[in-house]
């Protein structure tokens, strides 16, 4: 087995994070109730890739995310930083041992939890219990209500990331910056960001519960990090990248770095357009630069893209374009768990396994070093059969990123695929075998130039959907995802309720197509940062930033371009 | 005003109201912290909105704790924790002083005083206060063997004002040992030597210093010993796992048996490296009863692990960067880098090496060494927010004992600088003073007071009192602090009240600095938010 350990920083990662963690939940619940779908009982996904067993100190077993998660003091909701795992939560009166003297009690209003957790609450006590049957019996009367309302209630109010989250954690994996004494409005630069790690001794302490994982792990297989791409947030990943960097030089970082599409609605004035522009390139330019794999997503407006053709998504909800990106997540990292049954044995289930350091020498190859990665995404993929896929397949694949190139020529170009759960005619599901001929057709037809290179891996695990999953999928979705020819009528909008599960194409890329998106980031850091008199220097300053520092940052972007850029003479010199 | 035609949202706030702002802010954060203050203080329990629980009397914690919004009072709060980086201590202090400057200020200013000759006397009384200062410690001479004695009773001083008496009096010697362990001649003292480590785990009072090295992490193979008497350590930093090499190093192979072949070739190197430390304890241990620690700060995978443990050593991976450098100065020899070229010289000694599980937190206690040079401070309570709360007092009585070696100095306590320093002014330098500036001496004296006077109101005294009775010792001759019990005045000489010498220069050197900044602060100009509304 080999370990990965995840790591999310930033409010926006923790959305993701949370979302990620439910669906890795949901398979692991699905495979445990007998009556649920064959595919999900044997997954043959390895989870302890992803989760550890542990034990407390009362002897009970415990099975949690190996993650770290770092945000704002306050970010947690109505959870305990600790969890409830491993700690009771002391009643209020307990006694003060250390002190002799007057103690006054300074008690925040506590949170109200909403429907969701506080039904997992009661979940949880039920279970413990063990109630009788004929209680149980009254409740899943119950229960069918509730759910419902739960979703409403989902829907209508999530403020915490929290809210919707129905995993434990482990106490080492929540940490929250105190101390900051800034809105999490105010959070908003590189710099900043910098001041909170290293202050309070918050980057050290950091540090140890990475390590915390790590030590246990017999032999990691890399680092999945999902960061804020904006903000205070993106310094925090920075210095916490650069640690780890210097600390586990040989593990591979996967570094998918996110944007809240809610960020793009309030951009007004000119001045304020100068300051979100430089900072996205400072800040992808600084990442790039301390890890092996850097996937961007974030589209401006998510709702309005291709990507979600058959979704009907607020771009205002944080809760709504997470879950996207978090599909999107969980379908790229299937491969880094799928059991390898042998090197001639193929499963039935998987195929196409790949470790994370395989995907990463893969995709920033030897002839190209670019570690750029575009990440499209069919969510959820229609039908396989032919017909389908004669109106190209592959144009259901949307890129995750605003700026890519459409239809560009590039004989260098790389690429892993990962199709999972996909059905084709008669809505049935897929074998891997189906899939994959699916897949060659599709390119054989394609008008696209085929990739040099193509990695393809293929589960017949779709997509579970988990009650506390967004009303995100449009009225053409059916109840496995499959899409209907005609619009059910009534809410546009479903959900966990009437959806249970999807198939799910992504694709990472390693592509010229990249090119407008890295040059707009060079265009924009030239422009206001680097040229003479530019606006925003005198911003980078406040950021931290000496000239040196911004000119190796314009080099680091403009060494990406340049290894994507055709030019000749490195052409006449290979021949 | 062009701020306003920029920007129509922008709210401004004109001289007066500035002020007030500023200083109320000031006053709010004073209120908060005030009933900190001495050993007669207030613990806080903050409740977060999910039920978690903070104890604390520690003035920088529980500024870390609070949602400041206020500008003001952020500015005021930076200052204290920087305050607290700086030397140690002095959190709560700080903001008292800097409080009670403002409120003295707002006095003066109603009375129709300029500002600007308030922050003039500020300045003239600062470097008086300074230089009294100078005159006021009580030297302690250090050389090679510092005085025990003294180091305990500023020790004692500052845990006493974070834990109950018995506990902190226990805590004093723990401390004081500690910093003594870790202190080397001619070297600044480098606290991170001291390692703080906790397990929830037994009681408050089982706390206790090792001397040598406790570490959060046990050996991960199941045959390994437990426990091991007369061990060599080895500190290393080498890889014992197999990893592919570097992701872009360009290395190439064009079929799978180039492949395999790359896949063997790297094993075999790291089978190699496990094998030169098995040599290197076969000539060191072969015949006798010793054994073998190795302690790596990279990872030792399994089938690495299998071979050290099937030699009978116990290893450790994944240690933290620190306690490579703490275990060379507790064990001996020195960290190394790689295994060619071992020798026995490289290693350390202890005389015991055990674990301790706890769920499935393991310690591995590396004990019994020679001339340590670093220890662990080992925290016991049965709950989280004891062993933080102890935690906080331990640090800043190691802190304090650092302080008071580098100072080779000492400020008697118990409020006994701040009345005398306030004597002074008062009687000396104020006449001195010309014009109304004599006004802001006079503040900056009476604002000094706060530190004795919050200690009488903490212990339910009359402040005014406590005040004259206090005053009226000083201006016979004899330097006298608060008994907090009776009221009356005490020798903090006798009592062994000792602050630090550089925490109180920092707090009469950074307090007026920023009441200063606050006072000559004519308009408040923001955007955005509306700063009359309660937020």
């Amino acid at each position: 087995m080999r370990e990965i350990v995840t790591i999310q920083v930033g409010n926006y990662a923790n959305f993701i994070g949370s979302h990620f963690w439910n669906f890795q939940d949901e398979l692991l619940g699905l495979a445990e109730i007998p009556e649920s779908d064959q595919v999900f009982k044997n997954h043959s996904l390895d989870m302890d890739v992803l989760y550890r067993t542990g034990e407390t100190q009362q002897g009970l077993l415990t099975y949690t995310p190996r993650m770290v998660s770092v945000n704002f003091q306050g970010s947690l909701g109505s959870v305990s930083s600790r969890g409830s795992l491993y700690y009771q939560i002391p009643a209020k009166h307990l006694d003060v041992m250390a002190w002799k003297g007057r103690v006054t009690t300074h008690a925040s209003e506590p949170l109200k939890r909403n429907l969701f957790l506080q039904s997992l609450n009661e979940e949880e006590q039920e279970s413990v219990s063990k109630a009788n049957d004929l209680d149980n019996l009254n409740n899943n009367s119950q229960a069918e209500i509730q759910d419902k309302d739960i979703v409403e209630c989902l829907e209508s109010d999530v403020q915490y990331w929290t809210d919707f989250s129905k995993v434990h954690y482990h106490p080492q994996s929540l940490y929250e910056l105190s101390g900051l004494w800034t809105d999490i409005q105010d959070f908003d630069n590189y710099g900043l960001g910098k001041e909170a790690f290293c202050g309070h001794q918050h980057g050290e302490e950091i540090d140890d519960r990475l390590r915390f994982f790590i030590e246990e792990c017999d032999h990691i297989q890399g680092i999945q990090c999902v960061v804020d791409d904006s903000g205070g947030f993106s310094g925090v990943s920075a210095m916490f990248l650069e640690s780890i960097a210097d600390e586990y030089p040989n593990v591979p970082v996967l570094l998918y770095n996110a944007r809240n599409p809610s960020l793009h609605m309030d951009s007004k004035g000119r001045k304020q357009v100068i300051s979100r522009n430089l900072h996205d390139a400072v800040s992808f330019s600084r990442l790039s630069e301390l890890c092996k794999l850097i996937i961007p997503v974030g589209l401006p407006s998510l709702s309005g893209s291709r990507a979600s053709q058959y979704l009907c998504i607020k771009d205002e909800k944080p809760y709504h374009s997470s879950a996207v990106y978090a599909s999107a997540m969980h379908s790229f990292s299937l491969p880094f768990r799928m059991k390898q049954p042998g090197p001639s044995a193929e499963s039935i289930c998987t195929s196409g396994a790949l470790d994370m350091y395989g995907m990463v020498k893969m995709l920033t190859g030897q002839m190209r070093q670019n570690m750029v990665a575009i990440l499209d995404v069919a969510m959820p993929t229609p039908s396989l059969s032919v017909d389908r896929a004669q109106q190209s397949f592959l144009g259901n694949l949307q890129p995750l990123i605003p700026d890519i190139a459409e239809d560009v020529e590039d004989f260098h170009a790389v690429e892993a695929m990962n199709i999972h759960g996909a059905v084709t005619s008669g809505n049935r599901r897929a074998s891997i075998s189906e899939v994959k001929d699916a897949v060659e057709a599709a390119y054989d037809n394609s008008v696209t130039q085929r990739p040099k290179f193509s990695h393809l891996s293929a589960s017949t695990c779709p997509l579970p959907i988990p009650l506390p999953f967004p009303l995100i999928f449009g009225n053409m979705v059916g109840q496995h995802g499959e899409l209907l020819e005609t619009p059910i009528s009534g809410s546009p909008s479903r959900g966990s309720l009437e959806v249970h599960s999807i198939p799910m194409a992504t694709r990472l890329r390693s592509s010229t197509a990249v090119l407008p998106f890295l040059e707009s980031k060079l265009g924009n850091l030239r422009r206001f940062g680097i040229e003479r008199g530019a606006l925003g220097a005198p911003l980078l300053q406040s950021w931290g930033f000496g000239k040196d520092e911004v000119e190796d940052m314009g080099e680091v972007l403009s060494k990406m371009v340049t290894t994507l850029k055709p030019h000749l003479e490195y052409s006449s010199d290979s021949d | 005003m062009s701020v306003k035609v920029l920007n129509p949202n922008a709210e401004v706030l004109n001289k007066s109201a500035a002020l007030h702002m500023n200083i109320n802010a000031a006053k709010g954060l004073q209120d908060v912290l005030k009933t900190n203050l001495g050993p007669k203080g207030t613990i806080k329990m903050l409740v977060g909105g999910a039920g978690d629980i903070k104890l604390t009397k520690d003035g920088n914690t529980l500024l870390k704790e609070m949602q400041i919004q206020n500008p003001t009072a952020i500015m005021i709060a930076r200052t204290a924790v920087a305050q607290d980086d700086a030397s140690g201590d002095g959190t709560t202090s700080t903001v008292l002083f800097i409080g009670e400057l403002m409120k003295q200020s707002e006095r003066c200013i109603d009375e129709g005083m300029h500002p600007r000759v308030l922050v003039d006397g500020f300045e003239i009384a600062k470097r008086a206060t300074l230089q009294f200062l100078e005159k006021f410690k009580t030297p302690v001479v250090m050389g090679d063997e510092p005085d025990q004695e003294i180091l305990k009773m500023v020790a004692r001083t500052t845990l006493r004002t974070k834990l109950y008496e018995s506990l902190a009096d226990q805590l004093t010697d723990i401390v004081a040992n500690a910093v003594l362990c870790i202190r080397k001649p001619e070297e600044a003292i480098d606290l991170f030597m001291v390692e703080i480590m906790h397990m929830r785990h037994k009681f408050d009072v089982d706390t206790r210093l090792v001397e040598g090295l406790v570490l959060d992490h046990g050996s991960r193979h199941p045959d390994m010993k437990r426990r091991a008497e007369n061990c060599y350590i080895m500190t290393c930093n080498v890889s014992l796992e197999y990893e592919k090499s570097e992701v872009n190093a360009g290395f190439f192979y064009s079929n799978a048996e180039q492949r395999e072949a790359m896949v063997v070739a790297e094993r075999r190197s790291v089978d190699e490296r496990v094998q030169k430390i098995i040599d290197l304890k076969n000539k060191v241990c072969s015949g006798s009863d010793k054994n073998f620690v190795v302690i790596n700060q990279k990872g030792i995978d399994p089938p690495s692990l299998d071979l050290l443990a099937r030699e009978g050593i116990i290893a450790l991976r994944r240690a933290k960067r620190r306690n490579m450098e703490r275990l060379v100065l507790a064990c001996g020899g020195e960290a190394v880098n790689s295994v060619d070229d071992l020798t026995p010289e490289c290693l350390g000694w202890a005389g015991l090496v055990y674990e301790h599980v706890l769920g499935e937190e393991k310690y591995t206690f590396v004990e019994n060494v020679k001339n340590p040079h670093s220890c662990t401070i080992l925290i016991k309570g049965p709950n989280d927010h004891t062993i933080a709360q102890i935690k906080d007092a331990v640090r800043d009585g190691l802190r304090a004992v650092k302080n008071t070696i580098e100072d080779e100095a000492v400020i008697l306590g118990a409020g006994a600088f701040e009345v005398a320093a306030r004597q002074y002014l008062i009687n000396d330098v104020k006449k001195t003073v010309k014009g109304r500036a004599q006004l802001g001496v006079e503040a900056f004296a009476n604002a000094l007071l706060v530190i004795p006077k919050t200690l009488a109101e903490n212990s339910g005294l009359d402040t005014q009192d406590v005040i004259i009775a206090l005053t009226g010792e000083h201006d016979e001759g004899n330097i006298v602090g608060l008994n907090q019990h009776t009221g009356e005045p005490i020798d903090p000489q006798m009592e062994g009240i000792f602050d630090n010498y550089a925490v109180k220069r920092q707090i009469v050197n950074s307090g007026p600095v920023i009441a200063s900044q606050l006072l000559l602060v004519d308009e408040v100009i923001r955007a955005g938010r509306n700063m009359r509304k309660p937020t």
